[in-house]
């Protein structure tokens, strides 16, 4: 049982914080490697809302807003005269990434910052006591996934970007304004990372450089499930059962680097990932 | 004629110049520290503890006449940075002597270039002992200083016979648990799981869920400090764990930043601000006053830093110079009665230490629980005289 709920809510914290980096790379074509970046910034929002004394909670809003504005800000600035240089646009996220570290680093020192936990009880599951929190991120990324399905599947805005998803020169031909499409995808994108940062801050520490350690996870698991958040879902899934069972039977170390490995290999034997299989 | 005159008085007048600087000059004390990475939480305090014993000994007069200046590095908390960290001070700061503290794995990769520098060295870290070097003394704690305290204690006030330990995978976190290992089983315990993450590793689920599985008494863990060790408490306290849990690696700055996590936490120490003495007073005011606000709490590795400040001065001022064989000759037998009590690097480039064991409070502070005088490092180096 508890091996059941750890491997549930080790995919569902993932999925959480994966699925930006997903919607940038579905519509946008481009790694965002400052992703990490957007994670931190996230945290560091929970930590200012708190130090102005508003409720921990507050934090989800406000991070999701500013995540979301300065990845407007990166995106007319940075991000759009490179999508034809995918490789640099990598370059060019990856020291995004680093500048946002240090920034932070220059505002509020490289110290871990101190947030009091959203939820610290733990409850009573069958037969085991589990922590309310990560059962929260379950639902949190139930919440997030079905938010995220019914843009895609049910507004204008998805249809749009379902359309440059799938021929962007006939998009255009057809009248939709793909510059605005990229643009609200990246700030969405960024947004839900940020809003991942502030879901991380229970769970591990708040410091500048919080978001590396979840940064290739995420890329691993987004390389496997190409475009589609089905298939990041079910990426999610069968990598953290399988992170969670090696950890739990042959060594941590081990699991560890079972997500990279487990992503090598699917790409070996199916270059499309999880996405059509 | 005149021009050619002008030149050769100009060189010589160079060449006195730089004789005299060689002699009359400040004496530089390089500090390689993780001021990015794993110690970068706690390098700052580290930094202005060695600053403070530096201006504390500048205003009273220097070194043999000499001023003491400070040419601070970072070496990014590991091999490679510590590595260019060293070259830089030895070859081309051409510091006097090399006082810090590091990570292992820095310090690791840092001796060889302190062998081949002829460098006196004073490592200022607790670490998992048996490092050994010609040039390099030891004033912080081994795991024959640091562990038996706790163990001691678990087993004597808390009944505690089976311990699950957990650490991070790198050579601080499996020395201290190989350690404390070994002193559990001598002792009459058990060891019910003993499991590693590496250092990057944010998510300590299932080790936490094998913990549960097992069922012991007792927790010790070993983690890098910082990061880690807030990340896995943080874990630990939202899965509901609440048994007599002992850190090796926290330190009394770390503990305020985990806020309500830390509470309850057992760690053992050569260095608490609680200590009750007048040097350590005398210490702690002169650190507020010249910090203010700033003053990040002077903490376990921070404190033998500006300790091992002093220890070199009564060594070159022994030596009679900054000659490194004669230093290193004289560092065993100098000792400096600082915030820790009476240091003495006398037991094969280690010292005996007073080691408190302290459990942190709700607020923060740490409480002294027990007092262990003077705990030998037992036999780190025979090989070393």
């Amino acid at each position: 049982m508890l091996l059941l709920l750890d491997i549930l809510t080790t995919a569902a914290i993932l999925f959480v914080v994966s699925v930006g980096l997903l919607a940038i790379f579905g519509v946008l074509k481009i790694i965002n490697f400052a992703h990490g970046a957007w994670l931190t910034i996230g945290a560091y929002c929970a930590v200012v809302s708190v130090r102005l004394g508003l409720n921990p909670w507050a934090g989800l809003p406000i991070a999701f807003v500013v995540g979301a504005l300065l990845g407007g800000v990166a995106e007319l600035f940075i991000i759009r005269p490179l999508y034809r240089r995918p490789l640099d646009a990598i370059l060019a996220t990856w020291g995004l990434g680093i500048v946002i570290g240090q920034l932070i680093t220059l505002a509020f020192g490289r110290d871990v910052q101190l947030i009091p936990n959203l939820m610290s009880s733990t409850v009573r599951v069958l037969s085991v006591d589990y922590s309310v929190y990560r059962l929260f991120m379950l639902f949190a990324a139930l919440a997030i996934g079905a938010l995220f399905a019914l843009t895609i599947e049910g507004t204008r805005l998805g249809l749009s970007a379902r359309a440059v998803i799938m021929n962007e020169t006939l998009a255009r031909s057809l009248g939709i304004d793909t510059d605005r499409v990229r643009l609200t995808t990246f700030m969405i994108g960024a947004g839900l990372a940020a809003l991942a940062g502030v879901l991380l801050t229970p769970l591990t520490s708040v410091d500048p450089n919080m978001g590396v350690a979840w940064l290739i996870g995420a890329f691993m698991l987004v390389m496997v499930a190409d475009t589609s958040y089905l298939a990041l879902a079910a990426a999610c899934l069968i990598f953290s059962g399988a992170q969670v069972l090696v950890s739990t039977f042959v060594s941590p170390v081990l699991g560890g680097i079972s997500i990279a490995v487990l992503a090598a290999l699917v790409l070996r034997i199916n270059p499309r990932g999880f996405s059509r299989a | 004629m005149t021009a050619k005159l002008f030149a050769a008085s100009a060189v010589s007048l160079l060449l006195a110049t730089a004789a005299q600087a060689a002699d009359s000059g400040p004496i530089v004390i390089g500090v390689p520290v993780g001021l990015s990475g794993a110690n970068s939480v706690v390098a700052p305090s580290v930094v202005q503890e060695a600053q403070l014993a530096v201006d504390e000994i500048n205003a009273a007069g220097g070194v043999l006449g000499r001023k003491l200046q400070l040419e601070v590095a970072d070496d990014a908390s590991g091999a490679a940075g510590a590595q260019k960290a060293f070259d830089s001070l030895i070859y081309q700061k051409k510091v006097d002597a090399l006082i810090s503290m590091e990570t292992s794995a820095a310090r690791n990769a840092g001796l060889p270039a302190v062998g081949k520098g002829r460098v006196p060295y004073i490592y200022t870290s607790f670490y998992e002992g048996h490092s050994c070097n010609k040039y390099m003394y030891v004033d912080a704690w081994v795991p024959e200083q640091q562990v038996p305290p706790i163990v001691d204690n678990f087993a004597k006030d808390k009944g505690a016979k089976t311990y699950f330990l957990i650490g991070s995978d790198y050579a601080f976190g499996r020395g201290m648990l190989g350690f404390t290992r070994k002193y559990v089983e001598k002792t009459g315990g058990k060891i019910v799981g003993e499991e590693y993450l590496p250092m990057d590793g944010a998510d300590w689920t299932p080790i936490l869920s094998k913990l549960k599985d097992a069922k012991p008494d007792a927790i010790i863990t070993s983690t890098a400090g910082g990061a880690p060790n807030v990340t896995l408490t943080k874990q630990m306290r939202a899965a509901g764990i609440d048994l007599p849990y002992a850190n090796l690696a926290v330190d009394e700055g770390t503990a305020k930043s985990m806020g309500a996590d830390a509470t309850g936490i057992y760690l053992s120490a050569s260095y608490v601000t609680g200590i009750d003495s007048p040097e350590n007073k005398k210490f702690l005011d002169a650190a507020n006053k010249k910090f203010g606000a700033d003053l990040k709490t002077p903490n376990d590795l921070s404190v033998p830093e500006y300790e091992a400040v002093y220890l070199y001065k009564l060594a070159v001022e022994k030596a009679g110079s900054t000659d490194p064989a004669k230093v290193i000759e004289a560092m065993p037998t100098v000792s400096f009665t600082g915030p820790r009590g009476a240091i003495i690097m006398d037991k094969q480039h280690h010292a005996p230490l007073t080691m408190y064991l302290g459990q942190v409070q709700s607020d923060g502070a740490v409480k002294v629980a027990a007092t262990f005088k003077d705990v030998d490092p037992g036999e780190q180096c025979p090989n070393l005289k």
